[in-house]
């Protein structure tokens, strides 16, 4: 359908649009048309993302001459793929004469299609293997030794690239796409995705391709202010922000590090015996500076430094670490340095300001060195032509380290742990450099594009984030869900079978009462509901913990007569067969329960959508880990700058992963799914209170102090209740459902009343 | 071990206060001599007439021990102790004198190949004696463990249970550990754990006896079970096969591996292991709880309960396409190995990937945002029976192969300019070939014209109308009416057929009867009709027919296969069933 927000003609890909879809473009289209920031809260299964899409893309279509760009930044790779999904029916709707592009971006490893590169198991190496035939100096070798193998999709990319630099037609293009496209012309994928991100509409990547300065500067340096960004499911936001300013360091680094720069010496002594010219340029070169850094080998480009702002890309490295083997001998003093601190007893916890000075005074390295030990390492390693670089990643994760603790003063802290503190009987020391601010992260995101959406079904409260993530939007909303039936049935459960409480708290979570009422719980639920049913557990060995217990009592043979049971494990690739399996299971009929844990991959980011899910459990709050020295120290900064209690923020955290989890059953309003919070510390005001509107909503009074066979009851209720035909627009005088003719009819009103 | 000697009352009801005495267990006896010489109560019984044991809970009145003659009526040989210490320790050594004569009075009885190896038990007991020396240098622990394997042939039932579970529990209390292998699981051990399979069909019976290959693969279950790593870890150094069970099984790796790459892509989380730059080595936050680091490098997999109830789910879906008789293990191993491979040939990648993606944009679409979506289908109320006729005719002929030739499109077009220079080039053959010996004979060529003639008379007909009108407009009207009626009644009459099946209650059992009477004579009908049509029409009418015949012969058919099994079984109804 067609219809007018204003002066922007929208396309939107479906026949019928809901009301709060067409509320969230309105508003969407004011922040973009006062070029600000917005924050944007809207239930789940409301198809928020599609509203999103067809917006700015209509926006964009409608002022062609503002060349605006879209970022879309998804947190995984199969959100992605979604996202593209959608785009790719939405470009079905758009008018004929739109010459679009969108694509997704990833890293190597899901791009690239040379067999001999692919063959690499991890992310680095397959990094390191493209560089092993790409990197400019091996490519100059092979033009006048052919036998020197370099990468033929690469060579003929270039070859096509240097001819027409627009290489891909209109249209939209999934990680798959261009893996085809590369296989068919010949042309390498990942260098083609990342050459057309520059002439694309559309760009669908990873938070980490804008959030983490590494990835930042070398992807999505290009991108102009003209850009809309837009953080999908960003309710995690400042965890990621965080993540991505935070190194640690272990004895299996450092000794790592050592070898790495025993090797240095090694290549460095090799260069000056047979081209010692080549170090005395690069001397020359970082006498100017490093912003001769820019008209690299595309090739070449490498993860770049991780904070710099761009007023000390442009000084000089200092004097003393120009020389190779004076940074050497820098990085040898560091490294020890660190060795010795990590040989501590005892937990020590220590800021930026006062860790700089210590190094400065036992080790004799300034905050400036500090501060540019990444970059002067890339210019290293680059002079000296290095191309295995997945061997060089612990003297990397050294460098990163020094140059975070150099640039910031504050928003960090050093912890030194001498063991986990839950197995104090292995010594594992590690140093830790963590991260508490999440606004250092996203500043240069906010300061450089004109427009920052960020939006989730869950950002409640929703005064929080701009604090949090240190900015000011335009339009900072939350939209509730306006429903045409009671498809969602939350319940909270306090009590189990034999009316004795329920909960993970601490003292109880062993608790064999607690764990068989959990199980018979779970019991009574797969024998009444149909389809797919999704379990989330606090934690991954609190999981393991209860799946033996309900082994050993039988309970999970029952389980298994009503549904196969399936089980998130760390292993991803087992996780992903398992939800694989479990769709089928749904599909088929069969019917399936999914075992999966709250902050896990799975809650991040897969649906259980339709009947893919008609019921999650969520058995207790997904607390974080309070003994954890990184979250006190979190917390206390949080404290003293934010002023942010430390149980308002854990329970705000804990809640938020629980509407997230339980969130994901939702995807229409001709969907429906129940919720069951298993735990009688939800039905507490202040606990409960934080849950999204959406979800309170349609929390009764009556459901708040559950026991098993009340729940199943309602259950029962409600899952006939469902079974019944409705009218999907709406009955009575709130329409739930807009068609084209409503739309143009509420324009009209709206002329009316000026 | 041999002997046990133990204060005990014998009695031989479990109320009355019994005569004190010392109860004394060898190996195949068990004597019991009263305190005071003169009872007449003494005893001397061959362990072999004693058919189990029962005894009562640690903590109640009384510590009781009952040796039984017949499980099933009770009684046998009551001993009391003072206390339960006592009472256990010849509880256990009962339990592991029955548990060998048991294997070994098993193997007596039948002489099935199976079970032939299951003698080797008393061998196993022999091997586990030893054994049990090292393992309990390993355990440090001073209790006795003995494996008992039997490998019963009835089928359990337990097929959905996961494999783990069948160890029937550690019993502590009579310190034996007990798997018990039926058919069933053997067949769910080779499904689930594909390195055991393999194994089997590498070793037995080359190398070694089926028996023993069982041995070593409940030791490396009980191994894996007690979570006794370094036991773990210290036999498999000793024994590669055993080491076998306990290593991380490579083709369910490899088959991962090949899976994951069919997988939705909107699923795929492997592929953000790719993506996501935070989980360089020591970027990012570990130590906060959250995340749970696994140490990978024990060379003995950690296999754990998650991955085996993974696993056991994902063959469950798969679904047994064995047709083979559960019974004999190698053949089921041999007949598991083709299955596999033929479903590992059908694959195909680019289906695969056009298929995907059409799931991926369906999964997207929001349902009730769209108009929806009409998928074609034909009404089951019949109010047009001619209209449901022609839409269920090419249907039928379809199923019936090509043969249905004489309906085949034929392309009559020609123009003339063609039409010209065809017989122009028959004529100028004639003339070059001459008259002399014809082509064709006479009196072929005659009968040819004859069928041409006919051919085209009846194309023209059928020409002038409708290019839709199917055979039917041709044939004449009764015998339309009557074959639509009947194709109207057959499908009514068997769509009350099917939905009565399964017959669990009398007034179905009549229905059917009645229905089937019904068919029979539409049958006989439809024969009649067939002949008593006028020959031109009769090939096409058979052609019609045809389905409804195979429909109605597809009904006798499990009618009588229903009746047989039926039959078959009279003995034992089933609950609620009537006649």
């Amino acid at each position: 359908m067609k219809f007018q927000i204003e002066d922007v003609t929208v396309y939107f890909p479906y026949e019928h649009i809901y009301p709060e879809q067409h509320a969230y473009m309105v508003d969407l289209k004011r922040a973009l048309d006062a070029r600000g920031h917005a924050l944007l809260e809207m239930p789940t299964g409301t198809g928020k993302t599609a509203a999103l899409l067809s917006l700015i893309l209509s926006y964009s279509l409608s002022h062609p001459s503002s060349s605006l760009k879209f970022l879309y930044c998804t947190r995984t790779v199969h959100e992605m793929e979604k996202t593209l999904a959608e785009l790719r029916l939405l470009f079905s709707h758009l008018p004929p004469s739109s010459p679009l592009l969108a694509l997704g971006l990833s890293s190597r490893k899901n791009l690239c299609v040379n067999p001999a590169a692919l063959s690499a198991s991890s992310r680095d190496s397959v990094d390191s293997a493209c560089r092993r035939l790409t990197a400019s100096w091996v490519r100059s070798a092979a033009a006048e030794n052919p036998s020197i193998p370099t990468c033929e999709f690469f060579e003929s990319f270039d070859r096509a690239a240097a001819d027409n630099p627009v290489l891909l037609p209109p249209g939209v293009y999934t990680l798959q796409d261009l893996r085809a496209f590369g296989r068919e012309k010949g042309w390498c994928p990942y260098f083609l995705a990342r050459q057309m991100i520059r002439y694309a509409n559309v760009v669908v990547y990873s938070y980490q391709y804008l959030l983490d300065p590494k990835v930042a500067s070398i992807i999505s340096k290009e991108m102009q202010r003209e850009c809309v960004v837009v953080f999908d499911e960003a309710h995690n936001i400042d965890n990621v922000c965080i993540e991505a300013l935070s190194v640690s360091v272990r004895k299996q680094t450092l000794d790592g590090a050592s070898r790495n720069l025993n090797r240095i010496a090694q290549e460095i002594d090799r260069f000056k015996a047979t081209d010692a010219g080549r170090l005395r340029a690069e001397y020359n070169r970082l006498v100017e500076g490093l912003a001769q850094r820019g008209n690299l080998a595309l090739t070449d480009a490498w993860l770049a430094n991780p904070a710099l702002p761009d007023n000390i890309l442009k000084e000089a490295v200092p004097g003393n670490i120009r020389r190779a083997e004076h940074f050497l001998a820098v990085l040898r003093r560091l490294v020890q340095y660190l060795k010795g601190r990590l040989q501590a007893e005892n937990v020590e916890t220590e800021g930026p300001v006062a860790f700089v000075a210590s190094v400065n005074s036992q080790a004799g390295i300034d905050q400036k060195m500090l501060r540019f030990c990444y970059d002067r390492l890339h210019s290293l390693i680059l002079t000296l032509e290095i191309t295995d670089t997945d061997e060089f990643l612990h003297i990397q994760t050294v460098c990163d380290f020094a140059t975070l603790v150099g640039t910031y003063t504050r928003g960090f802290s050093i912890i030194i742990e001498p063991f986990d503190e839950r197995m104090p009987h292995v010594p594992d020391p590690i140093l830790q450099l963590s991260c508490h601010d999440a606004s250092l992260a996203i500043k240069p995101v906010f300061d450089r594009f004109q427009s920052v959406v960020i939006t989730s079904g869950t950002l409640s409260p929703i005064d929080l984030y701009p604090r949090l993530l240190n900015f000011n939007p335009v339009i900072s909303r939350s939209f509730t869900m306006s429903l045409t039936r009671d498809c969602i049935c939350p319940m909270v459960l306090t009590r189990g079978s034999d009316q004795l409480p329920v909960s993970t708290k601490f003292d109880m979570r062993s608790d064999p009462g607690v764990v068989r009422n959990y199980g018979r719980l779970l019991l009574e639920m797969v024998a009444a509901v149909p389809d797919g049913v999704v379990c989330f557990f606090v934690s991954y060995s609190y999981m393991d913990g209860i799946v033996n217990s309900w082994n050993e009592m039988g309970i999970l043979q029952d389980v298994m007569q009503h549904k196969l049971v399936f089980i998130e494990t760390q292993d991803v690739v087992e996780t992903t067969l398992a939800l694989d399996n479990y769709r089928k299971a749904c599909d088929c009929g069969r019917g399936a329960v999914f075992f999966s844990v709250a902050r896990g991959k799975v809650a991040e980011g897969i649906d259980f959508d339709r009947h893919y899910g008609r019921l999650v459990i969520m058995f207790g709050v997904p607390f974080q880990y309070t003994l954890s020295r990184i979250l006190l120290a979190r917390l206390e900064y949080l404290r003293e700058t934010f002023q942010i209690k430390e149980g308002d923020f854990l329970t705000f955290d804990a809640l938020r992963q629980a509407a997230q989890c339980v969130g994901r059953v939702i995807r229409s309003k001709a969907d429906y799914g129940m919720m069951i919070f298993a735990d009688k510390r939800y039905s507490r005001h202040d606990k409960r209170s934080k849950l999204p509107g959406w979800i309170l909503s349609h929390l009764h009074d009556a459901h708040l102090n559950l026991s098993t066979d009340m729940a199943l009851h309602i259950a029962r209720e409600f899952l006939r209740r469902m079974a019944q035909p409705y009218d999907k627009t709406g009955s009575g005088g709130k329409k739930t459902l807009l068609s084209q003719e409503d739309l143009a009819r509420m324009a009209e009103d709206a002329m009316d009343m000026y | 071990m041999a002997v046990i000697n133990m204060a005990a009352r014998y009695k031989t009801t479990v109320k009355e206060p019994g005569i004190p005495g010392v109860l004394k267990m060898t190996e195949d006896k068990v004597i019991f001599s009263p305190h005071d010489p003169r009872s007449a109560m003494k005893l001397n019984v061959d362990f072999r007439i004693i058919k189990g044991h029962k005894f009562s809970k640690d903590g109640s009145k009384q510590a009781l021990l009952n040796l039984t003659k017949d499980p099933e009526k009770g009684g046998g040989y009551i001993f009391e102790f003072d206390n339960f210490s006592d009472r256990n320790v010849c509880r256990d050594f009962v339990g592991k004198v029955l548990g060998r004569f048991q294997a070994g009075v098993l193997s007596k009885q039948q002489d099935q190949p199976v079970l032939e190896k299951a003698a080797g038990s008393g061998h196993a007991e022999q091997l586990s004696v030893t054994e049990m020396e090292r393992r309990m240098k390993l355990l440090r622990e001073d209790r006795i463990y003995s494996m008992m394997i039997l490998i019963k042939h009835q089928s359990s039932g337990q097929g959905s249970k996961v494999l783990c579970l069948q160890m029937s529990g550690q019993q502590l209390m009579t310190n034996k550990v007990t798997f018990s292998l039926t058919p069933e699981i053997i067949h769910q051990i080779f499904a689930e754990k594909p390195a055991v399979h393999r194994a089997f069909l590498n070793l037995v019976p080359t190398k070694m006896t089926e028996k023993d290959f069982w041995t070593k693969y409940c030791r490396a279950e009980y191994l894996h079970r007690t979570k006794n790593s370094v036991a773990a870890a210290a036999e498999a150094a000793e024994d590669e096969e055993l080491a076998v069970f306990l290593m991380h099984d490579d083709i369910l790796a490899n088959e991962a591996r090949n899976k994951i790459r069919r997988v939705d892509p909107t699923l795929d989380m492997e592929a953000d292991v790719g993506d996501d730059y935070i989980h360089l080595p020591d970027h990012g936050i570990l130590r906060d709880g959250s995340k749970e680091i696994v140490d990978t490098e024990n060379e003995i997999a950690k296999r754990t309960l998650s991955q085996d109830i993974n696993r056991h789910a994902a063959v469950v879906l798969e679904g047994r396409a064995l047709d083979v008789e559960l019974g004999d293990t190698r053949t089921v191993a041999e007949a598991l190995a083709r299955s596999k491979q033929e479903s590992s040939a059908e694959i195909s990648d680019e289906n695969g990937n056009l298929e995907r993606q059409i799931r991926v944009s369906r999964m997207t679409e929001i349902e009730d945002l769209q108009d929806p979506i009409n998928f074609p289908y034909a009404p089951l109320l019949i109010k047009d029976p001619r209209q449901y006729f022609d839409s269920q005719q090419p249907n039928a002929l379809k199923a019936l192969g090509d043969s249905g030739a004489g309906v085949k499109p034929v392309d009559f077009s020609l123009s003339t300019e063609e039409a010209y220079i065809y017989l122009m080039r028959q004529i100028s053959e004639v003339k070059a070939r001459g008259l002399k010996s014809p082509v064709v004979q006479p009196e072929a060529a005659l009968r040819v014209l004859n069928g041409l003639n006919q051919h085209l008379s009846s194309t023209r007909y059928h020409l002038g109308k409708n290019p839709q009108e199917s055979v039917l407009g041709r044939l004449p009207n009764w015998t339309k009416d009557e074959l639509l009626h009947h194709w109207t009644s057959i499908q009514e009459l068997l769509r009350h057929f099917w939905s009565s099946y399964p017959i669990t209650t009398a007034y179905l059992y009549n229905k059917v009867q009645r229905l089937k009477d019904a068919m029979a004579q539409i049958y006989q009908k439809l024969q009649d009709i067939k002949e008593s049509v006028p020959s031109d029409f009769r090939h096409q009418v058979s052609l019609l027919v045809q389905p409804m015949l195979q429909a109605l012969d597809a009904a006798f058919g499990h009618y009588d296969n229903e009746q047989q099994k039926k039959s078959g079984k009279s003995g034992n109804k089933a609950n609620g069933f009537v006649q």
